[in-house]
């Protein structure tokens, strides 16, 4: 059963269509991740499945519950790391933690949340004086004290170092791992591959494709980009380019001075034929690479846009 | 988890975070002390009450009158004298440039009835000055009397009163309006946090969870109500000790107009809160109200002696009343069945009841994009 379902949503802002017509579910346990461009309707809709707006149009089911009816309930099964990190400055680690805790009628031990975030050794500092990273990590502690079933992370990664993004990719798995759903946001190719079980790519406020990252980035193209760089000069290059051009895998070639691209939907095949050819007369292929496709090109072939890192 | 135990909570965070707030130390408690304690030592006498002035006489020739009047001026007790010996003219207009002597009486010469009196041009219209020129004057008419051998008839004797006790005092008077003073600035500036708070997008945050704003808010309120506790000790205690202020206390009508007080001043930062969009804009806002009725509410100066015009604009303003609720409840002693202390409460309660609804008003109708 779907944990969560979204149907129809719109929502305006005077005369600012945000979200046009936004619908998807999530199953329990998954980490599901939301991309998009700047200005797609991301954040509009994540607030309101975290009933922080309403929407003018649309249904929104939490584990079975609405906002209009259960909205307690449902502020107990869900935990909220928001865009800006919002933190009492003035207190210690822990006692940020202690404090929400005391909001929900049952919470986790913060000693508890402290390990998995990875705080414990700094639970008696201010918050003041931590870095963006642990800000950051103590936010997502926040948004797990109350133990919810979902967990919404916008943006978690934004700002920080390789090695600090690397600590929060390792919450994001262990929530996993403790079967919990995790509705994720990000700026990182790399991040929503390496951590969702499927993404949502959304633009102008509509979900423009939904699936699971191998799925999409198969759905992209058959044909796979092959280079092949010949140790013997021009002439080998041209003379192999005239052999791929007679292979019924390749679709089409290009070669610049010593280097060679094709373009395959079977590379295996392809390259075995071309070894062939080469072992016969003798050609030394110093490189050979077939580029991996990549969220990023899914990305970019859906919305048409560059994204920006 | 119970309200109770919710409150406790909220209540214990954020009295860490007021009193972890350098900020609230200072401008609490340093600030009203501090201005406390300089219109003190100015207009309140400082414990020095006796009056001195140093002074010079110059006698241009010794005739029987000058010896005369020299011999009565060095019985005046307040008379202060830099040199003994009357000194030359020169000499004395040096003195009185580099303000060595407050001033110099020229005693007559020969031929002449005439006292001098040569003063700093700066201090032309100072209050010794006045005091110098006062005393000799006095002095003078006494010796006229002498001379001509009467007694005079009248004299005038100054007996200060006030509303309440037999012992009000100026340094009572600056006590109380202080401590009004800084429990109403607690409450105007207090409210800083909430901009912050909704600025940096943890309002917003709370409201993810389901913990109820009302706690939150009682839970501040009270936290607040513990800072005005502790300004009214420590000013009480530093104006007693320090400056001899004596009080009458009578703790309902302290305790009314103080909790009245404090929830009015503090609805009135709310409000503020709710329309500002930065801390400047609400600091500014809160100065602006703050001097505007430090100055017009009677904290340092009785109203009495402002412009007729003036009087009506003071009659309004919530400071007003709050600083005649803490005097009746610290000084006046004069119970807490006057009409006079419930009509005041009465207005200061009106002025909370429409702030907070007001604030609660705007803080729906606006949205503040957090950054």
């Amino acid at each position: 059963m779907a944990i969560l379902e979204v149907k129809g949503l719109r929502k305006a802002f005077g005369s600012v269509q945000a979200v046009e017509e936004i619908s998807f579910s999530v199953e329990n346990g998954e980490v599901f991740t939301i991309i998009g461009p700047n200005g797609a309707g991301k954040t509009t809709t994540l607030e309101m499945i975290e009933g922080m707006q309403a929407p003018d149009r649309g249904t929104i089911s939490i584990s079975g519950m609405k906002w209009d009816k259960d909205a307690d309930r449902i502020k107990t099964i869900i935990g909220v790391q928001p865009q800006s990190s919002a933190l009492f400055d003035l207190l210690t680690v822990e006692e940020n933690l202690d404090l929400f805790g005391s909001f929900y009628p049952h919470s986790k031990q913060s000693s508890e949340v402290l390990e998995m975030i990875n705080l414990t050794d700094h639970r008696r500092k201010n918050v003041k004086s931590l870095s963006g990273g642990q800000r950051q990590r103590l936010a997502i502690g926040l948004a797990m004290i109350s133990d919810p079933q979902i967990i919404f992370l916008d943006e978690p990664t934004t700002g920080l170092d390789p090695q600090a993004r690397r600590n929060i990719w390792d919450i994001v798995l262990k929530l996993k791992e403790l079967g919990k759903t995790t509705i994720l946001t990000t700026h990182y190719m790399e991040e929503a591959e390496k951590l969702s079980d499927r993404v949502c790519i959304v633009d102008q406020g509509r979900v423009v494709t939904l699936d699971t990252p191998a799925n999409l980035i198969d759905s992209l193209t058959k044909e796979r980009e092959v280079r092949l760089y010949f140790q013997d000069g021009e002439a080998a290059a041209a003379e192999t380019e005239q052999v791929a051009k007679g292979d019924s895998t390749v679709v089409r070639t290009e070669l610049d001075g010593s280097s060679l691209k094709l373009w395959s939907v079977r590379p295996e095949e392809t390259l075995y034929g071309v070894f062939g050819f080469t072992k016969e007369k003798g050609y030394r292929v110093e490189q050979v690479s077939i580029r991996e496709m990549s969220l990023e090109d899914v990305f970019i072939a859906f919305t048409g846009k560059e994204w920006r890192d | 988890m119970s309200n109770g135990k919710q409150l406790g909570k909220l209540f214990g965070a954020q009295l860490k975070m007021m009193f972890r707030e350098k900020q609230v130390w200072f401008w609490n408690l340093f600030f009203p002390i501090i201005l406390m304690v300089i219109f003190m030592v100015i207009f309140g006498g400082g414990g020095g009450s006796d009056f001195k002035a140093k002074i010079a006489v110059v006698k241009p020739s010794a005739t029987e009158a000058s010896d005369m009047l020299e011999g009565y001026l060095r019985q005046v007790p307040v008379l202060e004298w830099k040199s003994e010996q009357p000194i030359s003219a020169e000499e004395a207009d040096e003195w009185v440039k580099d303000k060595d002597v407050d001033a110099v009486i020229v005693l007559p010469g020969e031929n002449e009835t005439t006292l001098g009196i040569i003063v700093n041009k700066e201090n032309e219209r100072s209050a010794t000055t006045q005091a110098i020129a006062g005393i000799l004057d006095k002095f003078v008419q006494q010796t006229n009397y002498q001379v001509a051998g009467v007694t005079p008839t009248f004299s005038v004797e100054t007996t200060a009163v006030s509303s309440g006790s037999e012992d009000l005092s100026y340094v009572d008077f600056l006590l109380t309006g202080m401590i009004a003073l800084a429990v109403a600035q607690g409450g105007l500036f207090g409210m800083v946090d909430m901009v912050e708070m909704r600025r940096k997008g943890l309002l917003k945050r709370l409201r993810l969870t389901p913990v109820k704003m009302g706690l939150f808010g009682v839970g501040g309120m009270m936290v607040r109500f513990i800072l005005g506790i502790v300004q009214i000790v420590i000013l009480s205690l530093i104006g007693v000790f320090g400056f001899g202020a004596k009080l009458h206390l009578d703790f309902p009508t302290l305790i009314v107009g103080f909790l009245v007080g404090a929830l009015a001043f503090n609805a009135l930062g709310y409000l503020f809160s709710s329309f500002s969009k930065s801390i400047e804009a609400y600091m500014g806002m809160a100065n602006i109200a703050s001097f505007l009725m430090m100055f017009l509410s009677g904290i340092f100066f009785p109203t009495s002696g402002f412009p007729e015009w003036l009087i009506p604009v003071s009659q309004v303003l919530p400071l007003t009343y709050f600083v005649n609720g803490i005097r009746d409840g610290m000084v006046y002693g004069s119970g807490i069945a006057s009409a006079d202390f419930w009509a005041g409460i009465g207005i200061l309660g009106a002025w909370g009841i429409v702030a907070f609804a007001l604030g609660v008003l705007i803080y729906r109708k606006t949205k503040i994009e957090v950054r």
